[in-house]
């Protein structure tokens, strides 16, 4: 079910990595994806992976709820395995047929684009499952405050992913419902060509984009009376300050990409 | 200050803009006048396409009479520069507890109204608590808005409100979307609202249970006001309310009749526990 | 043989995570042609969940449901072919509405059962004669129509696949009292007229207590009962005990009892509470 789907969703939490400053943890991540794209080799990747399992592991999160966020990719992963297995042509053969050849090298990339791909992605959802959307956003909205320079809106920017990422889950559960209840009507929406399945969403894309404009008429009218103006003069709850920790965090960051330097550099690359 | 009057409506009419090169709109209020005294409690009952709704968004400046004034502690809610104080006195809680929640943690959410006025910070986190305490929500600060029941959802829509502090507060159907369960909590957290921290409250509803709870009732009718009183007074007006579409509580049908037989009863009892005690009266010892 | 039927139906949300939640639970009931059944409970009884198996949109955990005594979810095409037969009309279902005429709206479940040209508009117009639905609105666009008339609309639309079981999902939500008034007169007449099995799902007691026949009292996933709607009155206390609404009529009688009067406690219209009070004034000579 659609309902499976855990993008944006949070789960609070007490722990270290809960409390990390959002605006350093947007950072982090970035570094992590980064330093990623760094390795070459299965000792530097695997540094990463050890220290994705720590962050997982401070943070109290099942490993389970990993597992979920990496499931809906799983299909992109093995499309590009696949395509690694069957176009790396170096090291060993282990297996031929017809056109097909199958190599070490073959394998080994697969593995690696396969991990490497999987770690990005847990990575990323730690960052939404630890921080509540109205953190994430503040904190994008402080990061990118400079571009005000450049006439560009942040605040109001921001305030759409916060109402974005509040939506998400109602209209989940909208797409859920009607899809039910044209279903009930007989609609079938799981065969036919693409042209037949295409058509077969046009009960269920107009209902929903009529209910979402008649909800974002309404929440703006919530808005209003609740004396929104826009970012002019606001104040908020929850201030955001670097603490220690987050200067530890950044340190370790530091330090494994360092690390993955030097790994790079000792052991033969697999990429 | 019991008696001073904090909204008024003067000869107000309003009805809402046609396209261009199509026939006017009809009015969806019609020289309606009426005052809110601090402290009041005010239920509107009428139909849907009634006006009902129309009235809380006149009351503070989400829309402007066509004709008449709305005052809200004087100040005109036709001057946009008072637009700001006017939201402040006067809050709006809407029917769809889903479409006026704008945060995805409950405590934020509640944070947002505090936030637009610009307070500090500690004075926002105040309001926030004393609020969820005030709608007995505080213990879902943390939860995420979806995953809580309609009454609940509805609870943190009215403590969003009430974290600015509002004279009054207008409830657009606050409990038609929601389940009986859900209804009760509302409706309890409405009167607690009025009782305790003496907002004034006027709330909208079709529910005929709900208008009796009031201290003031006022019916609505085809853009108009059709009647205004006590629920007492207002639903000793039976023929007239069912005559145009609208029903008269069952327990307050029941004593009519009963009285009708010849029975020595009050023909407008509303209250369970009045009736009951009323007849046990009647019918003596066991 | 019962016309539906389902056997230790059950079923469990999000399985195999932290969130499991088992909202119908080992659920046996029978349906029978002619049937109008009340379904009662509180928000996540489980009753709309159970409802949406009974045509094949949910599939059990474990457990069956027997349409005429057949799996329903024995092929792909059979299970589809039961919707047809068990129309489930949605909660708000006038947001579901989605074609630029009420007609292609109301029309779209019979194309989707293959009828022909004729054939649809022959169900369309009977589907729109019982929810009252005037032939010159059928050109207009469902969303220009007011709050009540969409919801008939809505209604049309699953009737007019004439299924042998209608099941509506709180009609009458978030409607006044002329509106639900209609609802229900409607829904009445439908019966009378098609004999057909309906199934209404409510939260309140009032709802169902004056139209249908039978009772089914869901709570925590489980039937509580499933009896006649007099049967499930004497029992009324237990419906207060699992957070149902009990009827304000039906609440003075319970009232009257617990301070030792001999009262009736199943009543729930005005006409019979006055009946009742009359006749216990009379008893004691008070008149």
């Amino acid at each position: 079910m659609i309902k499976d789907i855990t993008i944006g969703q949070y789960f609070p939490g007490n722990s270290v990595i809960h409390r990390l400053d959002p605006r350093v943890k947007i950072l982090l991540v970035f570094a992590y994806i980064v330093a990623v794209f760094l390795c070459k080799n299965f000792y530097s990747l695997g540094l990463m992976i050890l220290l994705l399992t720590v962050i997982i592991l401070l943070s109290g999160i099942s490993l389970k709820l990993i597992y979920k966020s990496i499931k809906p990719i799983f299909i992109i992963v093995l499309i590009t395995s696949l395509l690694q297995l069957i176009y790396n042509k170096n090291g060993d053969v282990l297996f031929e047929y017809w056109k097909i050849r199958i190599t070490t090298g073959g394998v080994f990339t697969a593995i690696f684009t396969t991990v490497r791909i999987a770690a990005l992605v847990a990575a990323s959802s730690m960052l939404t499952y630890t921080t509540s959307p109205t953190m994430l956003t503040d904190a994008i909205e402080r990061l990118f405050s400079p571009l005000k320079v450049f006439k560009i809106n942040v605040h109001s920017i921001a305030m759409m992913m916060t109402i974005a990422l509040r939506f998400i889950p109602t209209l989940i559960d909208e797409v859920d419902k009607i899809m039910a209840a044209q279903k009930s009507r007989g609609a079938d929406l799981e065969s036919g060509n693409i042209v037949d399945r295409g058509k077969a969403l046009v009960p269920i894309f107009i209902p929903l984009f009529i209910n979402s404009f008649r909800r974002a008429y309404e929440l703006a009218f919530a808005m209003e009376c609740r004396c929104y103006q826009g970012g002019e003069g606001r104040t908020r709850l929850k201030v955001m300050k670097v603490h220690a920790r987050d200067f530890v965090a950044i340190f370790i960051m530091a330090l494994v990409i360092a690390g993955i330097i030097v790994l790079n550099h000792f052991f033969a690359a697999v990429i | 200050m019991e008696d001073k009057n904090l909204v008024q409506f003067q000869n107000v009419s309003f009805r809402y803009e046609s396209a261009e090169g199509e026939e006017q709109n009809p009015f969806a209020v019609k020289n309606i006048s009426f005052d809110i005294k601090q402290g009041d409690c005010i239920a509107v009952l009428g139909h849907n396409g009634s006006g009902k709704s129309t009235l809380a968004k006149l009351s503070n400046s989400i829309l402007i009479p066509t004709e008449g004034k709305v005052l809200v502690d004087g100040m005109d809610t036709a001057d946009e520069s008072k637009s700001y104080d006017i939201r402040k006195t006067v809050g709006v809680v809407f029917q769809n507890p889903d479409n006026q929640i704008v945060a995805s943690v409950v405590e934020e959410d509640v944070a947002f109204g505090p936030e637009n006025l610009g307070l500090p910070r500690e004075e926002i986190r105040k309001r926030v608590d004393d609020s969820l305490k005030a709608v007995g929500m505080y213990d879902y600060r943390f939860s995420e808005p979806h995953k809580l029941s309609g009454g609940q959802k509805q609870r943190v829509a009215i403590a969003g409100i009430i974290a600015m502090l509002p004279k009054c507060i207008f409830f657009d159907e606050p409990t038609a979307m929601l389940d009986p369960q859900g209804r009760k909590e509302v409706m309890k957290t409405i009167f607690k609202l009025n009782r305790e921290l003496g907002i004034t409250v006027v709330y909208i509803t079709h529910f005929m249970e709900e208008a009796a709870l009031a201290r003031k009732v006022i019916v609505m009718d085809n853009a108009e006001i059709l009647l205004t009183g006590t629920p007492k007074e207002v639903f000793s007006n039976a023929e007239l309310l069912r005559d145009r579409g609208l029903d008269i509580p069952k327990i307050s049908s029941l004593s009519r009749e009963l009285k009708r037989e010849g029975i020595d009863i009050d023909g407008n009892i509303l209250d369970t526990a009045e009736f009951v005690d009323r007849i046990s009266q009647l019918l003596g010892d066991k | 043989m019962a016309l539906l039927e389902t056997q230790n139906l059950t079923y469990a949300y999000s399985r195999g995570t932290p969130f499991e939640v088992t909202a119908v639970d080992d659920v046996s009931i029978s349906i029978e042609k002619g049937d109008f059944i009340g379904i009662i409970g509180h928000t996540g009884s489980g009753k709309s969940t159970l409802v949406q198996h009974l045509n094949g949109i949910l599939k059990p955990t474990s457990g069956k449901i027997l349409f005429n005594g057949e799996d329903i979810h024995s092929s792909k095409e059979f299970t589809r072919s039961i919707r047809f037969k068990v129309g489930l009309c949605f909660q708000y279902p006038e947001y579901q509405l989605f074609e630029s005429t009420v007609f292609d709206d109301i029309a779209y479940g019979p194309k989707n059962m293959g009828l022909d040209k004729a054939q649809v508009e022959e169900h369309v117009l009977k589907a729109c004669e019982f929810v009252g639905i005037k032939t010159e609105l059928l050109k207009k666009s469902p969303f220009d129509l007011s709050g009540g008339e969409k919801r008939r609309v809505a209604i049309a639309g699953v009737m007019a696949m004439e299924p042998e079981i209608l099941i509506l999902d709180e009609p009458t939500a978030g409607l006044d009292p002329k509106g639900r008034e209609k609802i229900e007169k409607m829904i009445n007449e439908y019966r009378n007229v098609t004999n057909n099995t309906v199934i209404i799902v409510s939260h309140s007691m009032d709802d169902v207590a004056k139209n249908a026949s039978k009772v089914l009292v869901m709570n925590k996933g489980r039937v509580e009962f499933f009896t006649g709607v007099g049967e499930v009155f004497s029992n009324i206390e237990r419906l207060s005990e699992i957070g149902l609404d009990v009827p304000s009529i039906t609440q003075v009688f319970l009232e009257l009892k617990k301070r030792g009067y001999n009262v009736r406690t199943d009543i729930y219209s005005v006409k019979k509470a006055k009946e009742e009070l009359l006749r216990l004034f009379g008893e004691r000579g008070v008149i």
